[in-house]
């Protein structure tokens, strides 16, 4: 028997702080505040965490931001790490900390990230931000932000399975109606395909409602084992899978443009979950451009290679469809801090699996799945969730 | 804003790729030949990544290739670009099999496609720095 994950931790709290436009708050402030509603929300005291995860914020000068955060709450935990795999971090982060809880590293983990890309970069800040995450010597010279990387991969999707521009469309608008009903969303007026279509162009194939928010917020997860989780809440959602892939640091070295090392990150999640693709009931897809969501609906395994546009297009990835996806409104939609933007996808993942999120509760949910992705395609990370009942 | 703004990256040689720069100085665009298992790669490091042999050779690549993808920027990357928007960021299948990052020169767009030929065109950024881009083959 391979080694396995498997029911062994629970998410027993989650919490999140004000998001979107959140003006004089500092990200370990923010994420202090997420922290503290975690607790709340697990009924638990922060003497009881002795593990902290976070990834880095560019709008905060500490190069080790989970060490940072413990001295802003006051913990001295026994096991922390400050992770940097991009948008990743999010799925990486939820991985290891209950890798290091199963291990005996530490038994109660704040996996936790906050960010204020919005209203907290000084102009220092924002150029490193905007300059680093490329490599210096043969990407950046030639002004290829990140975002032009994911563009070329979705350009080259459409060139071989005639996606098209409306479709990758689709998905924003469909994020938008998700987020009208969602307390505390960046944005919630309705947006039409045309609207996507005559926003201005960014980098070709998307335009800016193609891309995603830029925002402010913070989000907290705590962490603990199946055996003590019941102390905390009567709706523990167990960490059935954990999956990651990293095949490239540049996108020329990306092995094909058009399928992902998700699909590597997500068979190991899948098979170590027990469950397919078809198992899943709600999903939280890293979504900062329309078009990444279509390869992943793909690569994920909720349809064939080739096919995501049209999937998208027949309401698949919305409430009655195949895969109800990013039912928040996504980074497209409901907020996106940078490396915190998918802890967002974890807190509604888990919210839906606890059968508490309202008008917008997708019925009957019992597993879950995020992936989370960054830095064009290299990094991936997916996380199988599930009630108590798919133990 | 300050100068630091508006200054765009450079690329700064380290010991694996000094080489590398130098070539572009004299027009050169220099791929690794692995003398052991035949594999020419792009970017310079000290081993072949894919048999780790250090019997690495430079040679000057045709400067021909197609455009396997490509995207126009017209948001630029930070303010160093500002004043080059729109252009063309491409990925470039070279003749000897690497592909590479790099930008068109100029900007017809139109003559843009999957699969067209590009040639090599080194373009001085400094004295000490220039960069391989491309222009789309007139047939």
């Amino acid at each position: 028997m391979p080694r396995s994950l498997r029911g062994k931790v629970a998410i027993v709290g989650v919490g999140q702080s004000p998001s979107g436009r959140v003006p004089s708050r500092s990200p370990l402030d923010l994420t202090a505040d997420a922290t503290l509603k975690a607790l709340a929300d697990a009924g638990m005291d922060k003497s009881e965490i002795d593990g902290v995860l976070t990834g880095n914020a560019f709008a905060s000068s500490f190069h080790r931001f989970s060490i940072a955060l413990s001295e802003y709450l006051n913990i001295q935990p026994a096991y922390s790490n400050t992770l940097q795999v991009s948008g990743a971090t999010a799925g990486a982060a939820v991985n290891t900390a209950a890798a290091a809880i199963h291990a005996g590293l530490a038994d109660t983990v704040l996996v936790a990230c906050g960010d204020s890309l919005l209203t907290g970069m000084t102009p220092d800040m924002a150029i490193r931000a905007m300059t680093e995450s490329r490599d210096q010597q043969y990407e950046m010279p030639f002004g290829i932000p990140v975002a032009n990387t994911f563009a070329m991969t979705a350009q080259r999707h459409m060139k071989e399975y005639g996606t098209t521009a409306e479709q990758f469309a689709q998905v924003a608008v469909t994020f938008r109606e998700h987020a009208s009903r969602t307390p505390g969303a960046q944005k919630t007026e309705p947006i039409t395909i045309e609207d996507v279509l005559n926003s201005k162009m960014v980098t070709t194939p998307y335009h800016k409602l193609d891309c995603s928010l830029i925002s402010d917020g913070a989000v907290a997860l705590i962490l603990t084992s199946a055996e003590k989780a019941k102390d905390y809440t009567n709706d523990p959602i167990y960490i059935l899978g954990g999956g990651e892939y990293y095949s490239h640091e540049h996108i020329f070295l990306m092995p094909d443009l058009t399928q992902t090392g998700a699909v590597q990150s997500a068979k190991k999640a899948y098979e170590m979950a027990g469950i397919s693709a078809n198992d899943i009931d709600v999903a939280g897809i890293y979504d900062c451009f329309t078009g990444t969501v279509v390869m992943m609906l793909e690569d994920l395994g909720f349809c064939k290679k080739g096919e995501g546009g049209a999937f998208v297009e027949s309401g698949e990835i919305t409430y009655g469809g195949k895969i109800p996806t990013n039912t928040h409104g996504g980074m497209l939609s409901y907020a996106h801090p940078g490396i915190p933007a998918a802890w967002f996808h974890f807190a509604e993942v888990v919210r839906q699996l606890r059968g508490s999120c309202g008008e917008r509760q997708v019925i009957g949910a019992e597993h879950g799945l995020v992936h989370t992705l960054g830095a064009g395609f290299s990094t991936q990370a997916t996380t199988v969730l599930g009630t108590e009942s798919t133990l | 804003m300050n100068d630091l703004i508006i200054q765009k990256p450079l690329p700064i040689a380290d010991g694996d790729s000094q080489a590398f720069w130098d070539g572009l100085k004299i027009g050169q665009l220099l791929l690794q030949h692995c003398a052991d298992c035949g594999h020419v790669q792009y970017y310079q490091q000290r081993i072949c990544r894919q048999c780790q042999s250090e019997n690495l050779q430079h040679k000057a690549a045709s400067g021909r290739g197609t455009v396997h993808s490509y995207s126009v920027v017209y948001r630029a990357p930070g303010p160093a670009f500002k004043q080059d928007v729109p252009y063309a960021v491409l990925l470039i299948d070279l003749e000897e099999g690497p592909r590479m990052i790099s930008s068109l020169v100029g900007k017809d767009f139109d003559v843009l496609d999957f699969d067209v030929p590009v040639q090599l065109e080194t373009i001085k950024i400094t004295d000490d720095v220039y960069l391989p881009c491309f222009h789309v083959v007139n047939k």
